[in-house]
């Protein structure tokens, strides 16, 4: 009798599990918001040569990132001498699976009966790695040694032994050092789970049967994704958006995309995309790939969490050393706008074919904001780094989703109100949707929000992280434009020009800073809405009257 | 309460069935009626009828509801207003603004309970130290309040920023308010959660207000038939914590109810856990359509603070804040569906036939393979004796059900109903690790306690594939949350959010915390009849590495205790959980006190088992069934009723009760305890 099948079934099942204890076990160690409640990180499981078997992850934007450091990892020491008890440890950012040098990666391989079986991997953003900025991500840096430590795929434990001359070397030069380690020991304890678990599953089930199900785990996903595709549309898509700013000063820098889909391929074109920017919004090929990764697994909709073999279809197509692919020494630490750039132009182009799938365009930016002070009772330094919510683009079946973190961020959080006033020297005047007026449809798109901090400390600076700044999300069939992400700061009663790439602007007790989210854009004509839809958004204060009657032509019930 | 010696009766209300569990007069019946949706106070007397039992002599009685999750689920809560601190009336609606399903672009956030329009401000500010910035506007406050009330609402929840350190702005905006609108509900924050995180204590208290009204109905509704009925006590209340609490502390803090049966039952297995000497077990409560686990240390259950309804990997659902036992649910039941995925994977769950229509084995028009049609398929449930159908099942059809299946994964019918159950146990496994190796506990130095009425066709399997030596089965075992309730003590826990370094000096103020809560929890006990035992109280910090978010739980002894032992447990508890240490200062969050009122109902003893102690006289004949890894063996069957305290089984058995079986597979031998509780221990043990 063949229960075979089965026992595989139940590999595959306890695969998942461990993927999500080891996300678990690094997320409640983490000191850093950036990981415990941004969720920036992800773990993963690979065989012995790299492949993704099995990931748990807050963002997919890591999808993908970790089978390639491991291969670099291979490439660059040979099994030879990979040995039991090591972790090695990378951030390149043009290596295999990079994106920025904030994002630290740390593999340990997994050993049965002497044998490289596997390994156990994790990728996370650690809010401090030293360079010429706080926080270690800028919207001014021009290269990537102004960027931070870089780990050139190196071993940080050799046996069991950590490199000690490795950590006081990472103490000394990162401004805090307590979290920097704490980020550290949390991405080993996701290790030691993640490796404790899969020894025993391999005792349990035996090194052969585990690794059949693992390969099986593998070509499940590749038809998962194949019986998916017959649900996808044929033929050439197009479109085409821009990045606003560099940060720098330059751009817009144009990015486009050709998608071409057949019965079994599907392949993303970005020939005709503008080369790499002098400033740090640039991202790297992996990001590129990973990118296209998320867009690919959200469109399938294959209802299964990604390994490599859902992949299998998939082929980017790029330049070198475009804005989307950026090569040393290229500056990269704001690499995210690039990344959802890439991704937002291919869901862009894909969308009209795609209704109930994919919707018109989001506020398409991480929104990413950078405060940073000594707090004045006790002194200690603080550096909030946190993305904002916004809103989403409108379907063709529903209004655009308010205030939400960027589509592709996952499983990102915001940081409590409560919890920013104890830890940072801040207060918040105001968390709120916010009614920029724009967005309208038949469907309309969600609001974004706007959050206020009011400074309580002298000689904090304020960076700004703002894609579109100035170009609007698109509407899809008829729907309007929304609005565009900026920050103001208000000092002394007055008020500044919108910010949206602002770099360590500095503020004094009493200065207010208002962060502003854009509206996502509408799908269909405004003059389709139905009127108890406007009531309602009208009663709800979701639209101003002026905007019911301008857009879409409505006096109230 | 028992001084009597009168009878005590528990009710446990679910969503299909109403279990009712009765001793009086050293006699012990327990009832199992199906639950009146809709108005589930009716399904209680309807039950206490059928089983004739008067309510006259009824000295104690507990009740444990669906009530709460019920309006929760189906949305049948009153119309709620919220109030806020100026700027922050849609922290409700932002959340935390993430999407679990992480790859959908098609996210649909989860809407409110409150919509925008209901969502006011008033002018106020506390800072997180407690100290007052802006005092509360409290003309503004009485005016919107009555805004709120022409707009229709039914009840008004009233969250401030920074309430959980001084809920001073909250006291004050409930007197106006309950002052000026006496026929609407309000509830404030601080009287439901005084942990931080706006958004969470927000949606906590709205859905408090929200079910408040229909709670207060259907308590005092209750109350009042069963005192027409005759019942001359006080009724009380099963609360998600494990605790019981009167009438009118159940009202005041609604949501406190939102497990209330579950919890029962992890509880009942702590203090059956007790009377038998096992203080370290693993419970698994299997129903219809999910299976429950959770983990008693040292005798006692884990309370956990963060709780939401309707998440699942696909949304983020509502967070609750409120103590509620710590348990783990996955859609994994007698009626989950086993089921092929495009690519030709078995899976079981998280779908299920339910009640209606139920197993293909109902014969009510289900056609889907379920794990309870497996089990019959492979001859552990005498299909005769199958409960919940409508006459005696059509195994051609429950086998035609698996052929669907069985036919493109090329194997037979029997593969497939034994696979469908190997799944079914490996989710459970998976379930089962989560409350143990997860957070770092060996299974192996546990117990299994198993009850619900699919606990018995699994729970030997679980054991041996988490080499847990013991099962024990519970007498009572498909009623065991009724049963569970006359076995608990009242308690209630409160949660404190306060912050502080800890070293040398801090040791007097946490004792000093402790204390003031400890004072306030005794006043609340004081003129309740039902809490007149003696107080005894748990203390717990939650305490973490300087920089940490997430905190660890460190049980503290103010007798006891000095600051070098509390941070010496602190770095084990930690590198337990977490599995490293550091150098770095420690530091404490919230403080947990439990007060437990070790009161008469305590004393409440099972019945004794009464059937034979040789088991020779209840075995009641044989047949073939499968167990997992030995294929058809001749089992002997056992009729459970007539198994007496020190009756001895071996396997491979089957021991069957009204409504449920029990397996005892090759090896394992089983004996029955002095309350006709059965102790299964496995070979490898």
């Amino acid at each position: 009798m063949d229960q075979d099948i089965f026992t595989r079934e139940i590999i595959k099942g306890a695969l998942a599990t461990i993927g999500q204890e080891m996300f678990a076990a690094q997320k409640r160690a983490s000191m850093s918001p950036v990981i415990y409640e941004t969720l920036d990180f992800g773990i993963g499981i690979t065989d012995a040569e790299g492949r993704l078997i099995t990931q748990g992850m807050g963002i997919p934007g890591f999808v993908g990132a970790l089978d390639g450091a491991v291969r670099d990892v291979l490439d660059k020491f040979g099994a030879a001498d990979v040995h039991a008890g090591d972790i090695f440890m990378t951030n390149d950012p043009y290596g295999g699976g990079g994106t920025h040098l904030s994002d630290v990666t740390l593999l340990k391989p997994v050993f049965f009966d002497k044998r490289l079986v596997a390994w156990v991997a994790n990728k996370a953003h650690w809010t401090e790695l030293g360079g010429a900025n706080p926080g270690s991500f800028s919207t001014t840096t021009t290269d990537v040694f102004q960027e931070g430590l870089q780990f050139p795929v190196i071993k940080l434990c050799d046996r069991d032994t950590v490199n000690t001359g490795l950590t006081d070397v990472l103490r000394a030069n990162v401004r805090l050092p307590d979290m920097t380690l704490g980020d550290l020991w949390s991405g080993i304890a996701a290790l030691r789970v993640g490796e404790r678990r899969l020894a025993a599953l391999l005792e349990k089930y035996g090194c052969e049967t585990t690794l059949r199900a693992a390969d099986a785990l593998l070509d499940h996903g590749e038809q998962m994704v194949q019986e998916a595709f017959d649900r996808l549309p044929k033929g050439r898509f197009t479109a085409r958006d821009c990045i606003d700013s560099d940060g720098l000063g330059n751009g817009p820098f144009d990015v486009a995309v050709e998608i071409r889909i057949d019965e079994s391929r599907f392949v993303a074109d970005f020939s005709g995309t503008a080369g790499a920017a002098p400033g740090p919004i640039n991202c790297t090929r992996p990001a590129l790939i990973s990118a296209a990764r998320e867009v690919f697994m959200g469109i399938v909709g294959a209802g299964i969490s990604a390994n490599d073999g859902c992949f299998r279809a998939l082929s980017v197509l790029c330049p070198e050393n475009s804005v989307l692919t950026a090569t040393r020494p290229a500056p990269t630490s704001s690499y995210f706008e690039a990344m959802v750039a890439a991704a937002d132009v291919m869901r862009r182009a894909l969308a009209p074919a795609m209704p109930g799938r994919l919707t018109a365009g989001q506020f398409g930016s991480v929104c990413s904001m950078v405060l940073s002070g000594n707090r004045s009772s006790g002194g200690d330094p603080y550096i909030l780094v946190q993305p904002l919510v916004g809103g989403w683009g409108a379907g063709a079946d529903k209004d655009g989703e308010n205030a939400q973190f960027c589509v592709g961020n996952g499983e990102t959080s915001n940081i409590p109100v409560e919890i920013q006033e104890a830890r940072y020297g801040v207060r918040v005047n105001e968390y709120a949707l916010h009614d920029a007026g724009a967005g309208a449809g038949e469907c309309r798109g969600g609001l974004g929000a706007v959050l206020e901090y009011e400074i309580r400390d002298e000689g904090v600076e304020l960076s700004t992280f703002f894609g579109r700044g100035k170009t609007p999300p698109a509407g899809i069939a008829g729907g309007m434009p929304g609005s565009v992400n900026f920050a103001v700061v208000i000092s002394g009663g007055a008020e500044s020009e919108p910010l949206t790439m602002a770099s360590r602007v500095a503020l004094k007790h009493g200065d207010r800073v208002r962060l502003y989210t854009a509206t996502g854009a509408g799908w269909g004509s405004p003059r389709q809405r139905p009127a108890e839809a406007l009531a309602d958004d009208l009663r709800n204060g979701y639209i101003a009257p002026a905007q019911a009657w301008r857009d879409f032509n409505y006096r109230g019930p | 309460m028992n001084a009597g010696g009168g009878g005590r009766i528990a009710t446990d209300v679910g969503g299909t069935f109403t279990d009712v569990f009765h001793i009086e007069n050293g006699r012990a019946t327990s009832i199992k009626r199906r639950s009146t949706p809709g108005q589930f106070e009716k399904g209680v007397a309807s039950a206490l009828a059928a089983g004739g039992v008067e309510l006259t002599g009824i000295d104690f009685f507990a009740h444990g509801s669906t009530v709460v999750i019920n309006n929760l689920t189906e949305r049948k809560g009153v119309t709620t207003g919220l109030i806020t601190t100026r700027g922050f009336r849609d922290v409700l609606e932002i959340a935390r603004g993430n999407t679990p399903d992480i790859f959908n672009a098609y996210y649909r956030k989860p809407p409110p309970f409150v919509p925008r329009y209901l969502r006011r401000e008033v002018a106020e500010r506390i800072d997180h130290r407690g100290q007052v910035m802006v005092p509360l506007n409290q003309d503004e406050l009485l005016s919107t309040a009555r805004q709120l009330a022409q707009d229709g609402v039914g009840a008004i929840a009233v969250c401030f920023l920074h309430a959980y350190a001084n809920p001073a702005h909250e006291r004050q905006a409930h007197e106006i308010i309950a002052g000026a609108l006496p026929d609407i509900e309000v509830i404030a924050s601080h009287q439901v959660c005084r942990q931080w995180r706006e958004y969470e204590r927000t949606n906590t208290t709205v859905l408090s207000a929200y079910v408040l009204p229909a709670v207060r109905a259907y308590l005092n509704g209750l109350q009042s038939d069963l005192s027409a009925a005759g019942l001359k006590s006080d009724m009380l209340i099963m609360q998600s914590n494990g605790g019981l609490a009167a009438v009118e502390a159940a009202a005041a803090n609604p949501i406190s109810l939102v497990e209330s049966g579950p919890a029962a039952g992890v509880l009942g297995a702590a203090a059956y856990g007790r009377k038998i000497g096992e203080r370290n077990l693993i419970t698994l409560d299997i129903g219809g359509t999910t299976a429950k686990c959770s983990l008693i240390r040292n005798g006692e259950a884990t309370i956990a603070r963060e709780y939401h309804i309707e998440k699942t990997p696909a949304t983020a659902g509502y967070p609750i804040s409120t103590p509620v036992v710590d348990i783990v649910e996955i859609g994994n039941g007698g009626g989950s569906i086993a089921w092929l995925d495009p690519a030709g994977s078995l899976h079981v769950g998280p779908q299920s036939a339910g009640a209606e229509p139920g197993p293909v084995a109902y014969g009510r028009g289900g056609r889907q393979p379920t794990t309870t049609d497996a089990h019959l398929l492979l001859g552990r449930i005498e299909p005769r004796k199958l409960a919940g159908g409508d006459g005696p099942p059509d195994l051609t059809a429950v086998a035609g059900a698996f052929s669907t299946l069985a036919e493109p994964l090329g194997v037979d019918v029997l593969d497939v109903a034994l696979g469908t159950v190997r799944m079914a146990n490996a989710n459970m496994v998976n379930a089962l690790k989560l409350v143990s190796v997860n957070r770092g506990h060996d299974p192996r130095d546990f117990t299994l306690i198993a009850f619900g009425g699919g606990a018995g066709l699994h729970a030997a399997s679980l054991a041996g594939e988490l080499e847990i030596g013991k099962v024990v089965i519970p007498p009572h075992c498909s009623v065991f949350s009724a049963w569970a309730m006359l076995a608990l003590d009242p308690r209630q826990d409160r949660i404190v959010t306060s912050m502080r370094r800890l070293n040398a000096d801090c040791l007097p103020w946490i004792v000093d915390t402790f204390a003031n809560m400890e004072r306030d929890i005794r006043r609340e006990f004081s003129g309740n009849a039902a809490m007149s035992g003696e107080i005894a109280c748990l203390r717990f910090l939650d305490v973490r590495y300087r920089g940490q978010e997430h905190s660890v739980e460190v049980p503290f002894d103010p007798a006891a205790d000095d600051m070098e032992r509390l941070l010496d447990r602190f770095h084990s508890v930690h590198e337990r959980e977490f599995s490293f240490r550091l150098e770095s200062p420690a530091e404490v969050v919230n403080f947990h006190l439990a007060a437990i009122s070790r009161g008469p109902s305590a004393s409440a003893e099972p019945q004794d088992a009464a059937g034979a102690g040789n088991a020779s006289i209840a075995a009641t004949g044989s047949r073939p069934v499968h167990f997992d890894g030995h294929g058809e063996l001749q089992a002997t069957v056992f009729e459970r009723s007539a198994l007496g305290a020190g009756a001895e089984i071996h396997g491979p058995a089957v021991i069957e009760e009204p409504d449920s079986v029990i397996l005892a597979p090759p090896g394992a031998s089983a004996s029955v305890d002095a309350w006709g509780g059965l102790h299964l221990r496995l070979r490898s043990a």
